[in-house]
């Protein structure tokens, strides 16, 4: 176990370097010249404009010097000057990975919720119909293109019956609150602003859910298949034996024993939650991580696109190291040798 | 205990209501939604249509545009004067004006800025092109020496591009106008969080892709703006830009496009269309791989085979007009000009005695864009029937914006859609970019970088002229050079889009500006 | 979910093993897909790309799902768009199997510096979120269907490399296989003789189970402008023309309920699958 974890800690750095690497090579070998997103069309026969542009934009110097700045910049923390918003890209990404983060935790919180709910009806209900449609509705989660699901509850829920606010992080009159966090929530309690905080409750609950959706799927079906395992077993009978309500049993019980694994399956939930959030952003004008990918890899925006490939690299690799932590922590079969030799 | 908890909730709630109530409504900031889309905020980098707003609003030039679009008014100077050949301009400021820091606005300011905006070497710098030398011999006179005739230049200096920057602060965060600048300059992200001008408002925040955030500059020299504090909030589409103006959350909406208008159907909001000066043009390049067919019977022959009108009709609903040369409708010179005409017997015959009546195929790329309310992808899609009327088959292929540029210039591309819009008042900005002069971005690009010659002399000659001449002779000059690019067949305007502008009822002073796109100073509530 | 297989299958007892109810049921909708896509332009006349009516007509009896900004018909562009999602898929995967599929034998079966080179490379790709690193790749190549098709090779492969690797790992232990060895085969027959034959099953069902995961991401990619350029009736690029215009709901919603119908036809045929393969579906 423990060489285990120690195994992959040493290769995390060397990972990393790998997808910097690849990253950075992806963009220099792109179709189009980047000078075409620096420079307005008027000027590009300017040879004097075009010129100081590859300068100033270190676009003049070969692949492996312009790799080793880069490089020794990154430690610095410096990833560059974004093309696209003229500010420093980890600037850009500080600022915005609060308002991915919000969103992702958000959806995390609705769909574990509904997923445990789910699930505990499927097994409590097992093969019934109730199972079916859990399941049923699980699957629709996953499979349903999350910018369309959320086009479409945007326009019921906002256009037609006016029940939520639409796209944005807080209602367009209200200035946002103090950055301390960068979350919104979280930044609007700490200044004592109800208005806002309520403001930005509800331009989450949209996003929040259809992202939380397509994570439904994988949490209903994991507390479903430790529910039915724990209560298969022998204790659980035993409670029932001994008169235990069927409802004390199944959340006293059965739940309580089936939300370890649970909890490490969310991990594994995180990939679906970066992509879902990409698009999710898109479609609700959200100013996160996802939004601002989008618009760098639409406008050759080069410094940014590394920058956040980087950054979602890094944040991917780290949540599959927890989470293989985590699993490792739980697997039964770890759990019984770490009893025997203690 | 339990009481205790519910009197906080209710508490909570009460708070929450009475903020979120119906504050004062003067106090309240004024939400214009937009697409932001903001290259820089730095006077002399910046270039784009929010950049105009922007810069019109915190900075200031020596003179503006006025309210009808065509004379220059006095701003920062109160008085200039001009040579007999417009080599020399001279400029008396303001003895009042004060930048946003109290400091008065003097020569070596207006001197600082001319030359950093010419030295940096960026996309507004051509506007001081020809400058040679400035002069102060006072705090408050400025004379501007041009290396050649230049009857524009006052126009120019109209253009939000030149506001006057508060040089003793730029200089101190790291801004530089030496001949060194485009290199040794660190400030532009220094303006990205701050104004240094002496217009009505100054910058508050900007978040890009969120919010740009003005508030009242406290120390405006003029006439304090109605509204002291304005948002112009992130909105990328026209509908969800529609949607907010419906539900109150913004005031006005400023790319709303025709088929989304139609659907905005409330007594709260106002939507007036008005001409603009933006148009999309198609263009030939008989340098170009695969156009060598090209030659100008071609061209005049496929320019009769394009259904004008149905093309405003199906790309804009109609909201759009027509326009004759690649200098925008009501820019000096273009009145009385020939309008593009549909002729399908003259196409046909032209094509026939080219033993052309067959046909041909045109490979072309597109850029996907959206511009102005103009889909270009759509609008080929249009054309792509019209020519199929006259045999010309083009197939087409559409590709990124940056790629679109990059195949433009090599191997070039035949025959394509692209738009433009006014970087100030004037028509020579069309001639340098549009006119068949040696040099210009389309002679290059229509000549494959100079296979084939497309110079066209007497439109050089004229333009000279053009540059040294002023008022009806200068407005007759312009009018002979667009006569003679409609002849070269090179840029075939298609559609001038109109503008929609949609606000709320209770907004008044909303008016679209050709160098300025919005004057945020004018906005008030009724 | 093995005491629902088992309940089914002796319910009845002339259906195979597998076949339960969502494996039908995916299998039907996937099928339908299939069917469409290929018989289309014998039973339309319509050219998708071309004019059919007036601009933004709401769904009617001659255009069952309206028409979008151009007057072109929605359900016909809907219909047509299989045309390009499931060859799009199929070529992404069946390249992912091929290349993924070589590598990791060559890695499993070669060992040693090979080996290390190739998984590390599999490390360093499957590090990225898939959807990132395809965004990267098309927007280095520009978009088009094309490079978005590279684009997800590059993300897919390395699964299939990891599974190949282990399989072969798994079967060159086995007694047959030291039995060739001894008896003098030459090392590339002992692989494609001996060992690839036992290991292509989970990886025939694995790919089965991301063809879903391919369409959506593909129309993701279209969506947000790295994919299918217009007039390409492709799915996620009308969806995102629908969002342009999205007072008329109709123009996004067939390809959304396409998007949705063939996904969920894989998710259902995979999840009965996983079901009957691995019982307790960790």
């Amino acid at each position: 176990m423990t060489t285990y974890i120690v195994r992959r800690l040493i290769a995390m750095p060397l990972l990393l370097l790998g997808v910097i690497t690849v990253a950075f090579l992806l963009t220099y070998f792109t179709a189009a010249d980047p000078l075409t997103s620096i420079i307005g069309e008027r000027q590009m026969n300017n040879p004097a404009v075009v010129e100081a542009a590859r300068e100033r934009w270190g676009l003049d110097r070969s692949l492996p010097e312009r790799y080793l700045i880069y490089l020794g910049n990154l430690v610095t923390g410096d990833m560059g000057t974004s093309f696209r918003t003229r500010q420093p890209v980890a600037q850009d990404l500080m600022v915005r990975l609060p308002a991915t983060l919000e969103l992702v935790i958000a959806a995390m919180f609705l769909g574990t919720i509904f997923g445990v709910v789910l699930g505990v009806l499927a097994a409590r209900f097992r093969d019934g119909p109730i199972d079916n449609i859990a399941r049923l509705f699980a699957l629709v989660g996953a499979s349903a293109p999350v910018f369309w699901s959320g086009l479409l509850v945007l326009f019921i829920f906002s256009v037609q019956l006016g029940w939520l606010p639409g796209p944005g992080r807080i209602d367009t009159r209200a200035v946002a609150p103090p950055f301390v966090t960068g979350f919104y929530t979280v930044d609007a309690l700490l200044a004592g602003d109800w208005a806002g905080f309520r403001s930005v409750l509800l331009h989450l609950v949209l996003p929040a859910s259809v992202l939380g959706w397509t994570v439904t799927g994988i949490v209903s079906r994991m507390v479903r298949a430790s529910m039915l395992d724990v209560l298969s077993q022998e204790y659980i009978l035993a409670a029932r034996a001994k008169g235990a309500g069927p409802l004390r049993v199944l959340i006293h019980h059965a739940l309580r024993n089936a939300m370890l694994p649970t909890l490490t399956i969310l991990g594994f939930s995180f990939a679906y939650l970066i992509t879902g959030a990409i698009l999710t952003e898109t479609i609700f004008s959200w100013p996160g991580i996802g939004s601002y990918a989008v618009a760098a890899a639409r406008g050759l925006d080069h410094p940014a696109i590394v920058g956040v490939t980087i950054v979602g690299g890094a944040a991917f690799l780290i949540s599959n190291l927890l989470t293989d932590i985590a699993y490792a922590l739980v697997d039964p079969r770890v759990k019984l040798s770490q009893q025997e030799s203690s | 205990m339990r009481t205790g908890i519910r009197t906080i909730l209710l508490a909570g709630a009460g708070a929450a209501a009475i903020l979120s109530g119906p504050a004062a409504a003067q106090d309240q900031p004024l939400v214009i939604a937009r697409n932001l889309e903001i290259n820089s905020l730095d006077p002399h980098r910046a270039f784009c249509d929010t950049c105009q707003i922007y810069l019109s609003s915190t900075y200031q030039g020596l003179v503006k545009l006025a309210a009808d679009d065509r004379s220059v008014e006095p701003l920062l100077a109160t008085e200039w004067t001009s040579n007999e050949d417009q080599t020399q301009f001279t400029f008396k400021l303001d003895p009042d004006a004060v930048f946003s820091d109290g400091s008065p606005v003097e020569a070596k300011d207006v001197k600082w800025t001319f030359e950093r905006l010419k030295n940096l070497q960026a996309d507004p710098s051509f506007m001081m092109n020809g400058v040679a030398s400035i002069e102060t011999p006072d705090e408050k006179t400025v004379i501007v020496n041009m290396e050649s005739p230049n009857s524009e230049f006052v126009g120019i200096l109209a253009a939000p591009y030149v506001g006057i920057v508060n040089s003793d602060v730029a200089s101190e965060n790291g801004a530089m106008a030496g001949e060194d600048a485009s290199s040794a300059d660190q400030a532009e992200t220094w303006f990205l969080a701050n104004s240094a001008g002496s217009g009505p408002y100054v910058l508050d925040t900007y978040r890009p892709d969120d919010e740009l955030r003005f508030r009242v500059n406290e120390n405006y020299w003029g006439d304090a703006p109605p509204i002291g504090e304005i948002v112009i909030d992130h909105v990328a589409d026209a509908v969800s830009q529609a949607q907010m103006l419906q539900s109150g959350g913004a005031d006005i909406a400023m790319q709303v496009d025709p088929d989304t208008a139609s659907t905005i159907n409330s007594p709260d909001i106002t939507i007036e269309t008005v001409p603009s000066y933006n148009f999309i043009y198609v263009m030939f390049s008989p340098g170009a791989e695969g156009g060598d067919m090209l030659d100008l019977e071609v061209r005049q022959a496929l320019a009769y085979a394009i259904d004008y009108q149905g093309a405003i009709d199906f790309t804009v609903g109609g909201e759009g007009e027509l326009q004759a040369s690649p200098i925008p409708n009501g820019f000096p010179g273009t009145e009385g000009l020939p309008m593009p005409e549909e002729n399908l017997d003259k196409a046909r015959e032209i094509l026939a005695s080219k033993g052309l009546e067959d046909g041909f195929t045109l490979d072309i790329t597109v850029a996907s864009l959206n511009v102005y309310g103009v889909d270009l992808t759509l609008l080929m899609q249009k054309i792509q029937q019209d020519l199929a009327r006259v045999n010309v088959k083009i197939n087409i292929q559409p590709v990124a914006s940056a790629v679109w540029r990059e195949q433009i210039a090599n191997p070039g591309i035949p025959f394509s859609a692209r738009f433009y819009a006014p970087d100030y008042y004037g028509s020579a900005q069309y001639v340098q970019f549009f006119g068949m002069l040696p040099d210009t971005y389309w002679e290059r690009n229509a000549s494959g970088q100079g296979k084939v010659d497309l110079v066209n002399k007497s439109e050089v000659d004229l333009f000279q002229q053009a540059l040294a001449a002023s008022g009806d002779e200068m407005n007759r000059l312009y009018h002979e050079i667009a006569l003679e690019m409609i002849k070269d067949r090179i840029i075939v305007p298609v559609v001038s889009p109109n503008l929609i502008l949609a606000y709320r009822s209770e907004i008044e002073g909303v008016r679209y500006s050709a160098c300025c796109n919005l004057p945020l100073a004018e906005i008030g509530r009724k | 979910m093995s005491a629902a297989v088992t309940r089914n299958a002796g319910r009845r007892a002339m259906l195979p093993q597998w076949a339960t109810l969502p494996v039908v049921f995916g299998g039907i909708i996937v099928l339908l897909w299939v069917v469409v896509g290929i018989t289309i332009p014998l039973w339309t006349p319509y050219d998708p790309t071309m004019l059919a009516g007036g601009r933004f007509q709401p769904p009617n009896a001659s255009h069952w799902l309206g028409t979008d900004a151009l007057g072109r018909d929605v359900l016909m562009r809907t219909l047509y768009g299989v045309r390009h999602s499931l060859p799009i898929a199929a070529l992404v995967i069946f390249c992912a199997v091929l290349i993924g599929g070589t590598l990791g034998a060559i890695a499993g079966f070669v060992g040693g510096l090979v080996d290390s080179i190739i998984m590390r490379l599999v490390d360093v790709t499957l590090s990225f979120p898939p959807i990132l690193l395809a965004m990267a790749v098309t927007a280095a190549l520009g978009p088009g269907l094309g490079n978005a098709a590279i684009a997800m090779v590059i993300v897919w492969w390395p699964i299939y490399a990891r599974l190949m690797r282990a399989q072969v790992l798994s079967v060159r232990e086995r007694e047959h296989v030291e039995a060739a060895i001894a008896a003098g085969a030459t090392r590339p027959r002992v692989l494609t003789k001996h060992i690839l034959p036992l290991c292509w099953s989970p990886i025939i069902v694995n790919a089965t189970m991301d063809f879903g995961q391919v369409v959506l991401l593909a129309a993701s990619l279209s969506f947000i402008g790295l994919g299918a350029v217009p007039p390409t009736p492709e799915w996620g690029q009308m969806i995102s023309d629908g969002a342009l215009h999205f007072y008329r709901w109709w123009i996004a919603a067939g390809p959304g309920i396409a998007i949705l119908s063939i996904v969920l036809g894989f998710n259902f045929l995979g999840d009965g699958l996983r079901d009957f393969l691995d019982p307790r579906s960790k």
